[in-house]
């Protein structure tokens, strides 16, 4: 397991980046971060929804409901434009950000 | 499922009720519920899977502030003392001036009291400038 503080800046990117492939509810976003880490990093649903809405009032992601599941509506969420501009500048930053932790990091054990 | 309900419940007992706060606490409960839901596909019991969801939720504190709910503010006490002792003082001080102008006009024997109820606000301002600095 990945300590969760270390993530936790980039939390925004890897949602952001999971709506930006297809329009998704909270708990496909879940499963699909520990799938695609294999279990190396689970997001506490209650970080996730946080973020949920500190994007939603950032307006960089949007809700509207969706199909009908065992327990209710679902609540999809889809990325504005302002979103995949938003996306991008962190991609950009992140290269940067691994650039700089590489240059202290590479060669050692 | 009542249980799930029932802890969020819990959870969300200090959050301002809105419909904002009642519309994510529909949409953790709806995302729980599937959550069991799956967990019980691959096998496990309901009463298991429920614990698991309720355990692997985590801290809510996060949501809490998006939500903003704001800490008890601490008003602030300094400048209420602040007021408080100005007013007090200048009560006390206009008390003075007019026991000895009425009774005693050719005496100015005010100025003494006066004098020394002024540190009252003087050092309320002492601790209020202080508390300002520091902030």
């Amino acid at each position: 397991m990945v300590r969760s503080d270390i993530i936790r800046g980039h939390l925004d990117s890897i949602i952001l980046r999971l709506i930006l492939e297809k329009d998704r509810y909270g708990y496909e976003i879940s499963q699909e971060i520990s799938n695609r880490t294999n279990n190396s990093f689970q997001i506490k649903e209650a970080t996730l929804y946080a973020v949920f809405q500190r994007l939603e009032k950032k307006e960089v992601i949007e809700a509207y409901y969706g199909d009908v599941s065992h327990g209710g509506k679902r609540k999809y969420y889809r990325i504005t434009s302002l979103g995949k501009a938003y996306l991008s500048e962190l991609v950009k930053e992140w290269a940067e950000v691994k650039e700089i932790i590489d240059l202290f990091m590479e060669g050692l054990e | 499922m009542k249980k799930i309900n029932h802890h969020i419940d819990e959870l969300f007992k200090d959050m301002p009720r809105n419909t904002e706060t009642e519309m994510v606490k529909q949409e953790i409960i709806e995302n729980l519920e599937e959550k069991v839901f799956y967990l019980m596909e691959q096998g496990k019991e309901e009463e298991d899977a429920i614990n698991k969801a309720i355990v692997e939720f985590g801290d809510i504190e996060d949501l809490k502030k998006e939500l903003g709910v704001k800490e008890p503010e601490k008003k602030s006490m300094a400048k209420l003392n602040l007021e408080f002792s100005l007013w007090g003082s200048g009560l006390i001080a206009a008390f003075f001036i007019f026991i000895n102008l009425y009774y005693t006009p050719n005496t100015i024997w005010a100025i003494y009291p006066i004098f020394a109820i002024l540190w009252w606000p003087l050092s309320m301002y002492f601790v209020w400038s202080r508390k300002k600095w520091s902030e």
